[in-house]
């Protein structure tokens, strides 16, 4: 028997943007098993784990159509819809950015020296907790908007601090590398090619700071 | 009336009709009350199997105390039995293919996956066959008016109650710096409250039945006080209950404010079957009762109360029809609407109940599940839900276009029909 009170009851978009953030967490761990590989020289791993990341891309890709394809109009969330959508975009843009950046480096096989490449693989693990924060505040939101109590706002608002903090470092993190290179390295493709690179990592933290910018006028009273 | 296989035809319409209203109030019991307790074991508050117990009861003393108004309007407040004074046999089989009508469009709908209400039903089959029998003009239209519009009216009162308790709520207790704190100095008055509302509704002007009858102010008397104790009551409860290795109210912070509000939900569990019997029960009672006076005296004798065994009887039928059909419907709402917490179950109950049980005084017959969907939208407008589909509001003003005319049709094709074989 269906009823209309049944009818009401609309899935929960929530457990969708929490596999959405998985998939992130995923590709995260492998851009920094790819960075490694490549810095390393192993160029063919390197590939095959690129391959994977866009696997894991598409797939979330599925994911948010999923989320936009069922949320027809005349639904009712605790949330304002636009800034639901948004914030599913910037999450999303993350992966894009993780994807770009590894398809920028598959473009051209290129050591560059020793410094550098040190310089390059700390750069990439700031940005890791960025993206692996999402996961945790999609799910601490989804419990306050549950629950509600204040106490998990206060935690959700703590994170988003974290997270913009992340992001102010690496930004910092982005302009000494651009220093750096434009100073240590002398080939003018090398230089195109590292900077437009370290661009690309550096818009990672961007967008996930973007999202938690979102998350917080989600959670705004 | 004639005689069919040698039993006189009233005294079979009267054995018929009882089976068909033991159907309806199955149904209603299967459907209706199945999924206004879903609320309470979607968030978790009670379990199928006490869900069942305690509508089961409550659901009989609602009908049994508060259920006379609306039985009393579906059996001759929609038309005036008076008219057919001369030709008591017209209303008997005018009552019994009212509920044959509605028996039927709700079985259909039922199969078809309709959401339909069998309140509108049986107001629709009424109507129905009114107008063939006392005339177009001098059905209620009134009195059907004042109806339908209640239709209207109710889910929009219980969305705003349920809306305003959670937005108070809200901000007393969930925004609060101490929500358990809060939550347990609040619950005492929200419980003193549902047993004020309550007792206010059955004592007042409604124990014709014991022979007592108390004007306003004497069932404020009587109400206040019964309140008050039952807030100090559960104030004392709920301390002993939350002592600091209490196995009853556990975990954080935030899970003991959801565990003093399941105790409430219980309580609203328990007004809302309390309601439900009060309003729905009329459904399958109304017409039966008016078949049995009629069969019984051989007259339109209106004036007499419905016997109470008959409201007791009703509500029983619908708890069993709970009992037998309704566990799986439960179960599977309580699976879907894991968004509700106790909190949440607790306010868009109350508000749902609360205007369950005004209209049942009123004597307005209406949809219960239909406030209890206006209940859940409203403490979704206050950002208290998950996401809510209300695309169901086109729904339900499509199943009232669709049940009215259908069953005003097919009540007068059987009242047609019976007439003309056994008159």
């Amino acid at each position: 028997m269906r009823t209309s009170f049944m009818n009401l009851f609309y899935k929960s978009p929530f457990e969708n943007l929490i596999k959405h953030a998985e998939k992130i967490v995923d590709a995260s761990r492998m851009f920094k098993e790819a960075v490694d590989l490549y810095l390393e020289r192993k160029y063919e791993l390197f590939e095959t784990i690129t391959d994977q990341v866009a696997r894991v891309e598409s797939e979330a890709d599925a994911i948010k159509r999923n989320i936009r394809g069922h949320m027809p109009r005349g639904v009712l969330m605790p949330v304002d819809k636009f800034q639901f959508f948004m914030y599913l975009r910037e999450q999303d843009s993350v992966l894009d950015r993780v994807e770009e950046a590894l398809y920028w480096l598959s473009n051209r096989h290129q050591a560059f020296d020793s410094e550098i490449n040190e310089d390059l693989k700390f750069f990439v693990s700031t940005t890791l907790p960025a993206m692996e924060k999402l996961k945790n505040l999609v799910e601490m939101a989804s419990g306050f908007f549950r629950r509600g109590s204040e106490e998990e706002r206060e935690a959700i608002k703590s994170m988003i601090r974290d997270v913009r903090q992340l992001e102010h470092e690496a930004d910092h993190l982005e302009r000494e590398l651009k220093r750096k290179i434009f100073n240590r390295v002398t080939d003018a493709i090398q230089v195109y090619y590292l900077i437009r690179l370290v661009e690309i990592i550096g818009s990672i933290a961007d967008h996930a700071q973007n999202a938690t910018d979102m998350m917080r006028a989600m959670i705004s009273r | 009336m004639s005689e069919l296989f040698g039993i006189s035809a009233d005294i079979l319409i009267f054995g018929v009709a009882t089976l068909l209203a033991c159907y309806m109030a199955a149904n209603i019991g299967a459907n209706d009350l199945a999924n206004a307790m879903g609320t309470s074991v979607g968030s978790g508050a009670l379990t199928v199997k006490q869900a069942v117990i305690v509508s089961f009861f409550l659901e009989l003393l609602g009908a049994s105390l508060a259920g006379g108004h609306v039985t009393n309007t579906i059996r001759k407040g929609l038309i005036d039995p008076a008219l057919l004074s001369n030709s008591p046999e017209l209303l008997l089989i005018g009552m019994f293919s009212a509920l044959l009508a509605a028996g039927i469009w709700v079985h259909t709908a039922t199969l078809l996956g309709l959401p339909v209400s069998t309140t509108h039903s049986i107001v629709g089959a009424v109507v129905g066959f009114g107008i063939l029998a006392v005339g177009f003009l001098n059905v209620s239209w009134k009195m059907v008016f004042t109806v339908a519009l209640s239709w209207v009216v109710s889910p929009i009162a219980g969305a705003i109650i349920s809306g305003a308790i959670f937005y108070f709520l809200d901000n007393k207790v969930l925004r609060s710096k101490n929500p358990y704190g809060s939550a347990k100095g609040m619950a005492p008055y929200l419980l003193g409250m549902v047993v004020f509302v309550i007792v206010l509704s059955v004592i007042y002007k409604g124990l014709k039945n014991l022979n007592l009858n108390f004007d306003f102010f004497g069932s404020l008397l009587i109400a206040l006080p019964v309140s008050l104790v039952a807030g100090f009551v559960g104030a004392a409860l709920l301390s002993r209950l939350g002592g600091p290795d209490c196995r009853w109210i556990k975990g954080d912070d935030s899970e003991k404010v959801e565990c003093v509000f399941a105790y409430l939900q219980i309580m609203t569990a328990c007004y809302v079957a309390f309601a439900h019997g009060a309003n729905d029960v009329a459904n399958a009672v109304g017409p039966l009762a008016a078949i049995f006076s009629i069969a019984q005296t051989k007259s339109v004798v209106m004036q007499v109360e419905v016997p109470i065994w008959m409201l007791a009887l009703g509500g029983s039928l619908v708890g069993l029809g709970l009992l037998i059909f309704g566990s799986r419907v439960m179960e599977t709402i309580g699976r879907k609407i894991t968004e509700i917490t106790p909190i949440r179950g607790f306010c868009a109950e109350f508000g749902a109940a609360t205007t369950v049980l005004l209209c049942s005084r009123l004597g307005l017959p209406i949809s219960t599940t239909h406030v209890l969907v206006g209940s859940v939208i409203g403490v979704g407008i206050m950002r208290g839900m998950g996401v809510l589909d209300l695309r169901v509001i086109k729904n339900i003003m499509y199943s009232w276009l669709v049940t009215l005319p259908f069953t005003i049709l097919l009540s007068m094709i059987i009242y047609r029909l019976l007439v003309w074989a056994l008159v």
